[in-house]
């Protein structure tokens, strides 16, 4: 459903991303993986929208979407839930929620969205009237998903949902990717927490320095040499 | 040698105070939304009070339209205003890393403003004049002033609706969203143009609001915005940066401070003191003396 093309991304004279492909289908759960710095956040942000790409093409669903505004990539499905997860700190849990459902789409279904969402994640129902700012990391980031749930994605994207959370909470929080595949969303999961992400993935990617060294299932890259040195420290 | 400082007296002052801090206030509320949302300095805010004071000035002596009257027209015309001013001249700007060019915008726009309206009404003050204009209201041995009474009302009400609108609707609420993580709001599907635009609408319109109160409060001239625009400057570091109801308390504050201190020192001071009190709060208390928390900008 999601097909990059020889994605190319500056940051002024800076080349970030070099002729990246990278494809996701259907409900299919799909790993990014690399360093800090290899251009992972990069990569979210040219799917949407925040940056242009300086060549290449992105598909959503048979549409060009490279060159779109944030919103327009939004209103076709795709929802992003940025590194930390950035909730708005001094709104209530509910009001983050309610913004998820800011698009022209999404906010015809806030209501039902919103039980969806409480029904995913219990603990944003208990804290609903709490600013965000309140919350433990791990709940953060869980609003953080909620939002990006109420948008209604078909494709979700987490940049590293596992950053500074404790273990038992990224376990937690794998569990609800995999939850959201059985609710029928794609997932783009970006990570550096690279053996946790392969064990919840299907397939993943490998990127080095803006480009793509390693693709393939996600059984395949554990076991394979380079990653198991380079990342695994095996 | 207090022999004449009676408790009406001191009351009166502080009556006097509040109302005219109301003022500030007001304009103080836009400089929030707009620095809040966009990080522009909007130094011709005052300027764009004294305009909206002369609109109601021209209304009043040409069309005879009652100051009160006028408050729908002004209002709306002033929001419109506010998105044009957006669209016209900020737009592009606000986009670049350098926020001085924002602020220069803004310098000039109230020198463009300030010389139109001299060269329009002459530099010389103005003010309204009506049958109520010196009539009060007697409480318990005090008077108040009608049309300060009636300013301090305009207040209340806008701000109680900007605040509802801020949080009841999902438009404000997204007004709050881009002000507090605009990447975030990005990301929920918030366009940094319309969030903008709607800042601006709202804080111009208030100065719309403020222009009628201080027109029919006081006199003014055109270079009288400059002046106004650092006091709800002072004001906004009072109440502190993201409340609506903050920056509000904090014009009240500055305005009882100038009404007390050009009573017992003299009218000559009351400036210095508010500069003394505005550079004490940053020394001692950046964030505002209302806020609970350090707020990062």
């Amino acid at each position: 459903m999601l097909k990059l093309t020889n994605i190319s991304t500056s940051y002024g004279k800076v080349r970030v991303l070099r002729e990246v492909s990278l494809e996701v289908a259907e409900n299919e759960i799909v790993a990014l993986v690399g360093a800090n710095g290899a251009g992972k956040s990069t990569m979210l942000n040219t799917i949407s929208g925040i940056v242009n790409p300086t060549s290449g093409s992105i598909e959503f669903l048979g549409k060009r979407i490279d060159g779109m505004p944030p919103y327009d990539v939004l209103e076709l499905g795709i929802s992003q839930v940025p590194e930390g997860g950035k909730p708005f700190p001094d709104m209530t849990v509910r009001e983050n929620l309610e913004m998820g459902a800011y698009s022209k789409k999404a906010r015809k279904f806030m209501g039902e969205s919103l039980e969806r969402v409480f029904k995913t994640f219990p603990i944003l129902k208990e804290r609903g009237k709490q600013l965000a700012r309140t919350l433990s990391g791990g709940q953060r980031q869980m609003l953080a998903m909620g939002r990006c749930l109420m948008s209604r994605p078909r494709l979700a994207m987490f940049d590293e949902p596992s950053y500074g959370l404790a273990p038992v909470v990224v376990g937690e929080l794998f569990t609800f990717v995999q939850e959201l595949r059985n609710q029928g969303i794609a997932i783009l999961l970006v990570e550096q927490n690279i053996r946790h992400a392969l064990e919840t993935a299907d397939r993943g990617y490998v990127l080095e320095n803006g480009q793509i060294v390693l693709e393939g299932s996600s059984r395949d890259l554990l076991s394979n040499d380079h990653v198991r040195k380079a990342y695994l420290g095996i | 040698m207090f022999d004449y400082l009676t408790f009406g007296l001191l009351a009166q002052l502080f009556i006097n105070g509040i109302l005219f801090g109301t003022m500030y206030g007001l304009a103080a509320i836009g400089l929030s939304l707009i620095f809040g949302t966009m990080r522009i300095i909007f130094l011709s805010q005052g300027a764009v009070i004294i305009l909206m004071a002369y609109c109601c000035y021209w209304l009043f002596t040409l069309f005879k339209i009652d100051p009160y009257l006028s408050i729908p027209i002004i209002g709306l015309a002033a929001m419109v205003l506010g998105a044009g001013i957006y669209q016209g001249l900020f737009r592009r700007a606000v986009k670049m890393e350098d926020k001085n060019i924002t602020l220069l915008i803004a310098v000039g726009l109230m020198f463009l403003i300030e010389n139109l309206m001299a060269v329009m009404w002459t530099p010389n003050p103005r003010s309204i004049s009506t049958g109520y204009t010196s009539s009060s209201i007697p409480v318990g041995g005090l008077a108040i002033s009608f049309t300060r009474l009636m300013g301090f009302v305009m207040a209340m009400l806008s701000t109680a609706g900007v605040t509802l609108f801020l949080k009841r609707t999902l438009v404000g609420k997204a007004v709050r969203a881009a002000s507090e993580d605009i990447e975030a709001a990005r990301l929920v599907g918030i366009s940094p143009h319309w969030v903008n635009t709607i800042a601006f609408a709202i804080g111009i319109g208030l100065c719309g609001i403020a222009g009628i109160a201080l027109s029919t409060t006081y006199p003014f001239d055109p270079y009288f915005g400059f002046i106004f625009s650092l006091k709800a400057m002072i004001a906004l570091a009072l109440g502190g940066l993201g409340s609506v109801f903050g920056a509000l308390l904090g014009g009240i504050i500055l305005g009882t401070l100038e009404s007390w201190s050009s009573f017992f020192i003299s009218g000559g001071w009351a400036d210095a003191v508010s500069y003394g009190v505005f550079l004490l709060v940053l020394l001692f208390k950046p964030e505002g003396l209302l806020v609970r928390s350090v707020k990062k900008v």
